[in-house]
């Protein structure tokens, strides 16, 4: 198994046709991934990389039955498109767009756990089961088979994670991304309680960021007991209070959300706190022995 | 992006919401035209986004014996942190019998909008919250259904108001609401809302920070607001302003460092940052480029972080999904070519295209890492004058 996105899995590509989105597609198929539909408003009919294009997601699920989409639509029109995606029956809407309005964010949101489905995201780079499918646009090279599950808030810190771990002869489940915040459909406790379950899972890699709320969730989560290992990583220790750092939901605001308070809470939830990749490598490497 | 006070009370007087009497100044011409049309005493209030304004002392009050202009015009070259004052709103001074507070802000855990009141107004909120968390109130929004009539007087009633004064506070609530609604806002916060001898309730201070990603959907009210001419910030606002005109979203200065970062990605980039503290290597200038990143804001980014005097190392890391090491890596060698290097530049580049990328820089003799921790060794050493 894997989480969330695995061989069987028949993924829709929203804005297939665009420059990132065709560019990103390829990519996916060349992978492994399973693409069995596109769409874009008004090109319904075209075929891109032998993959039907269709105008409304309705009419790609009654021709295709994808379960799963990834949208590269931009931010002030994501919305739209996953509430569509979600309205007709798929279980996961992957959602990339960082310019995404804070209430378009929070209304996706709500839709989406209105009707028992999840959005990844948005401002996420998606999920990877590496050598079986990705529904993202990871640099995939430096991910490799394997038994470590990693979420991560931030992008290119689950690639770096899993570059060293892929150099250090360990491998990835899957690896998800939840994105950038404020506003999250998807956590670090929903991975955890996937991860939980999951037979290819030995252990479950955290990676966190200072603001917001979603690794203290997770430590609750985790006070509960966990029977995997739990190795986190939060940064932004360097962080000066107040300052956005990159990501919409990273910055320490009165004084909370700060990279050492989350690293204390997760550290007394019973997870092991690592300060680089390659601390997280190492103390992998001893949990599993 | 924050409004000014006065802006903000323009869209609270449209909603229904009382304001005191009172105009904005650009000048001290201005000040002295204003002053002479609201009945002394006045308040001078300098327009600034800052927060901390009044004990930073940017209130101002003006008794009927005062020099209106020997005031005014202290106040215009009082700088509020690193901020001029844009204006001065001239107010008349309202009698006040009790300071309330009411806002409405996201509340991400819970991923819904809320409303806040509380019997306790003109400090901030989030301070009474930890003192007196009893006098708090808070109403989180259903998404599909909004924030109703009964929600709003139920809060008034939790405050302890009762009969006109409910009814007064309930509908500054709702205006509040509406406003956040219908503007795309992240705050909206009528701090203090004050209760008057008259009994009229009035909002002495208003705050609105609309949500930057929503602003292109806000243009009617853009428009309808009166803006401000453009101030000349000085030091780190400035160069953050320029840079973010360049396309740069994240720019961050620390103070006593003398390295400059510049990342593809903000996890990656905070990592950096740590790793860099960790060896003892001290941070001036960061630099976070964000997704999608074409070879020309590569190359303003190092113009950008590279006009900061006394760095001894730019340290560039890239690791990219979205981002293509080609293009990077184009950036680079563009910039490096247009201005040979006064200092070690350290180049991590992996991802997307890495190989491409990487041909890129060796064909201009631009030494590469592919590990993140050699990267950062070799940047913090050469710090220490090798």
């Amino acid at each position: 198994m894997a989480i969330l996105v695995d061989r069987g899995t028949r993924a829709l590509v929203q804005g297939i046709t665009g420059k990132i989105g065709s560019f990103q597609t390829k990519l996916m198929i060349e992978y492994g991934t399973n693409v069995v539909a596109g769409v874009t408003p008004g090109k319904g009919g075209q075929t891109i990389y032998g993959i039907p294009v269709f105008d409304s997601v309705r009419q790609a699920v009654k021709g295709t039955k994808p379960d799963v989409s990834i949208c590269f639509v931009p931010g002030p029109y994501a919305c739209d498109a996953a509430m569509e995606a979600i309205d007709a029956g798929l279980r996961l809407e992957v959602v990339l767009a960082e310019a995404v309005p804070l209430s378009d964010a929070v209304e996706m949101v709500a839709f989406a756990s209105d009707r028992k489905a999840f959005i990844l995201g948005p401002d996420t780079a998606g999920i990877i089961s590496p050598g079986r499918a990705k529904l993202g646009v990871h640099p995939h090279r430096l991910f490799s088979e394997g038994r470590i599950g990693i979420v991560s808030r931030s992008g290119a810190l689950s690639y770096e994670t899993a570059k060293v771990l892929t150099e250090n002869g360990l491998g990835e489940s899957t690896v998800v991304g939840v994105g950038g915040g404020p506003v999250w459909g998807f956590t670090h406790s929903d991975a955890l309680k996937m991860f939980r379950d999951d037979r290819d899972t030995d252990a479950v890699v955290l990676l966190g960021e200072i603001g917001g709320h979603i690794e203290e969730e997770a430590a609750e989560y985790l006070n509960s007991g966990f029977p995997k290992p739990v190795i986190a990583l939060v940064v932004g220790r360097a962080a000066p209070p107040g300052q956005r750092m990159g990501h919409a939901g990273a910055i320490i605001q009165q004084g909370k959300g700060s990279a050492q308070d989350k690293i204390a809470t997760l550290k007394r939830a019973g997870a092991i706190i690592a300060h680089s990749p390659r601390e997280i490598s190492s103390i992998v490497r001893k949990e599993l022995k | 992006m924050r409004l000014y006070e006065f802006q903000a009370k323009r869209i609270f007087q449209e909603y229904g919401i009382k304001i005191p009497n009172g105009r904005v100044a650009k000048s001290i011409n201005e000040i002295a035209q204003v002053s002479n049309l609201i009945k002394r005493p006045l308040v001078l209030k300098a327009q600034v986004l800052a927060g901390g304004r009044g004990l930073a002392g940017g209130v101002i009050f003006v008794q009927q014996s005062d020099d209106v202009l020997k005031l005014g015009s202290q106040l215009m070259d009082r700088a509020i942190g690193t901020e001029k004052p844009a204006a001065v709103l001239v107010e008349e001074k309202l009698s006040v019998i009790k300071e309330l507070y009411a806002g409405v802000t996201w509340d991400y855990q819970h991923n819904c909008a809320v409303l806040i009141g509380s019997s306790r107004g003109g400090v901030d909120i989030e301070t009474v919250a930890q003192e007196h968390p009893e006098d708090v109130v808070k109403q989180i929004v259903d998404p599909f259904v909004g924030f109703s009539g009964y929600q709003a007087r139920t809060m008034a009633a939790m405050i302890g108001l009762q009969s006109d004064q409910l009814m007064q506070y309930a509908n500054a609530l709702r205006s509040l609401w509406r406003i956040f609604q219908q503007h795309d806002a992240e705050l909206v916060e009528a701090n203090p809302l004050s209760i008057l001898q008259s009994t009229d309730m009035v909002a002495l201070d208003a705050k609105v920070v609309l949500d930057d990603k929503s602003l292109f959907r806000q243009s009617a009210l853009l428009a309808r607001i009166e803006q401000l001419p453009q101030q000349s910030s000085v030091g780190f606002e400035y160069r953050r302003s320029r840079a973010k005109e360049l396309g740069i979203p994240t720019y961050i200065e620390m103070p006593d460092g003398n390295m400059a970062i510049i990342a593809d990605g903000a996890g990656s980039g905070m990592l950096t940052l740590d790793l860099v503290m960790d060896l003892g290597g001290k941070t001036r200038v960061y630099c976070e480029m964000g997704g999608e990143i074409t070879p020309d804001l590569m190359e303003k980014t190092m113009m950008v972080s590279l006009s900061l005097e006394g760095l001894r190392v730019l340290l560039i890391n890239l690791i990219g999904g979205l981002n293509r090491m080609d293009e990077m890596a184009i950036g680079i060698t563009n910039y490096l070519s247009k201005n040979p290097p006064k200092i070690p530049i350290v180049v991590r580049i992996s991802g997307t295209k890495q190989e491409e990328g990487r041909k890129i820089l060796a064909a201009s003799r631009v030494e590469f890492f592919d590990d993140l921790n050699q990267a950062v060794e070799k940047a913090v050493k050469s710090t220490r004058g090798n």
